[in-house]
């Protein structure tokens, strides 16, 4: 059963070649989808299309059976940078999608000091943002993406700007909170190891195209180990072949 | 620290030097008055209460024009920064005021609102007006796109999105302007006066130039200074208030 559903979907910046062509697409209901691609191979489109920040030329989303025309409460949505408002504390800033809907309660500061907890900043709940390191914001973002458990969280190369190290360890919690949450995630990257660590799938995009889905099966959870091993470097080869188009 | 106090020591060999020279050479007290007599003429205007009533008028013309001048332009530039339309619309004035001399307007003002208070409140109310609109304007535009972006994806509506993101996040750019309004609001104040002040520090130079009193010009010069520095002063504390949770973490 299809939890998010692309149907045909186009997108044109104003007369220009579409930049997303005829996308076909459907995800079922708590897999982990990576979206690796080239720069400027539409892939942020598709995303924004997904959670319905942009509105396709031609074409439908279905999220849930329902029409994604405006963003959706279900989509919880990770940006490139931390975006973090840099004038509220970290708690206020993980609270943020609750306190524009509605007065933030007792609970809902003890979610955020548990969510926090899960992400390692258990301590930092008071700082503001810009006593941050990068990797610190990106896990505050984290989880400002978590805190209304969505049941869809779409992430757009959240780990880009970050160490390889920072990078390998947020990438850990992330998948320990996605299976905690039981969330269906779409995760957007250029890192084709980082793809196919993450990923049950890993889909490759190129020039607005979507090509087949490949399935990732290795144990889960992942043990950091399998990043030095053969299997998965073979799986890694086997979607930059497909990237190239030489598959 | 000791670099203070060089620009301390600085100030006093200035003042002993402008003293010495105007001394040996006998320069007349019309043209520069030596600095003793200035401090003398300070002294015995501030305790014989002749320059109190100047000093609170011009105080209190600051205040009301800052005040007024600041208001209106956050409000014009926030309404100007929601509507696209009106943006356009008004833009090229907006730019063409910009240079027509405000102070140029005193004489007309004097027509309108008669000498005294009010028209010198209104000279200074539209030199502040300015750069607080422009500020405004700018700093609830240029949001990063990201977080406009998020803001649209959490549903935030139209107010929330105003109250919570760009007034927040303009409010580093808004306060510099409140910074340049409150040094043109004393350009504003004096010389408002000087058109159409009967009371005012503006209208006391204008009365002891009458009486060719050069020594209480220069002695208002530093009232005035004074003043300035007061208000700047003030100003750069309620910036640091108000953007006490934007600075913290930025490196001191």
């Amino acid at each position: 059963m299809s939890f998010l559903t692309v149907n045909e979907a186009s997108y044109c910046y104003q007369g220009n070649e579409a930049v997303v062509d005829r996308v076909q697409w459907s995800i079922a209901q708590g897999e982990f989808h990576c979206l690796v691609g080239r720069s400027g191979c539409g892939k942020t489109t598709l995303l924004k299309i997904a959670a319905g920040l942009l509105q396709p030329t031609s074409g439908s989303i279905f999220i849930d059976d329902t029409q994604v025309v405006e963003p959706s409460d279900q989509v919880g949505f990770v940006f490139q940078a931390p975006t973090l408002l840099e004038w509220l504390p970290v708690t206020d800033n993980v609270l943020l999608p609750i306190s524009l809907k509605r007065r933030v309660t007792a609970k809902d500061y003890t979610r955020a000091a548990e969510l926090l907890e899960l992400v390692g900043l258990g301590s930092f709940t008071k700082r503001h943002p810009q006593e941050l390191s990068g990797g610190q914001q990106s896990r505050v973002a984290i989880a400002r993406a978590l805190i209304r458990e969505p049941a869809f969280l779409m992430l757009d190369e959240p780990f880009a700007a970050l160490d390889a190290i920072t990078r390998a360890e947020l990438q850990d919690d992330l998948l320990r909170l996605c299976e905690h949450q039981k969330t269906t995630v779409l995760f957007v990257t250029h890192d084709i190891a980082e793809a196919a660590y993450l990923g049950d799938f890993v889909t490759v995009m190129s020039q607005g195209e979507l090509q087949q889905a490949i399935p990732i099966d290795l144990a889960k959870p992942r043990a950091p180990e399998i990043r030095y091993d053969s299997t998965f470097n073979a799986l890694c080869l086997k979607i930059r072949k497909t990237m190239d188009g030489t598959a | 620290m000791s670099i203070r106090i060089y620009s301390f020591f600085l100030l006093i060999a200035l003042l002993v030097g402008w003293e010495v020279i105007c001394r040996l050479l006998g320069i007349s007290a019309l043209v520069i008055p030596t600095p003793t007599a200035v401090l003398e003429a300070l002294w015995s205007t501030l305790e014989s209460g002749y320059l109190w009533p100047h000093i609170w008028i011009t105080t209190a013309e600051m205040v009301l024009g800052l005040a007024l001048g600041c208001g209106i332009g956050f409000v014009c530039g926030i309404i100007l920064g929601e509507t696209e339309f009106l943006r356009r619309l008004l833009y090229p004035y907006i730019i063409a005021s910009q240079v027509v001399p405000k102070l140029a307007l005193g004489p007309l003002f004097i027509v309108w609102f008669g000498f005294g208070m009010t028209s010198t409140v209104v000279i200074t109310a539209l030199i502040c007006f300015f750069p607080l609109l422009e500020n405004t304007l700018t700093g609830i535009h240029h949001i990063d796109p990201q977080k406009r972006e998020l803001f649209r994806m959490l549903r935030a509506s139209r107010m929330q999105t105003l109250f919570r993101l760009k007034i927040p996040s303009g409010l580093p750019v808004i306060m510099a302007g409140v910074r340049v309004a409150v040094v043109l609001a004393l350009v504003g104040a004096v010389v408002g006066e000087f058109i159409g002040g009967r009371e005012g520090l503006g209208a006391a130079i204008i009365a002891a130039q009458g009486m060719m009193d050069s020594t209480l010009m220069f002695a208002l010069f530093i009232v005035i200074t004074f003043l300035g520095m007061i208000f700047y002063q003030a100003a750069i504390w309620s910036e640091r208030w108000l953007l006490r949770r934007h600075i913290k973490g930025k490196t001191q």
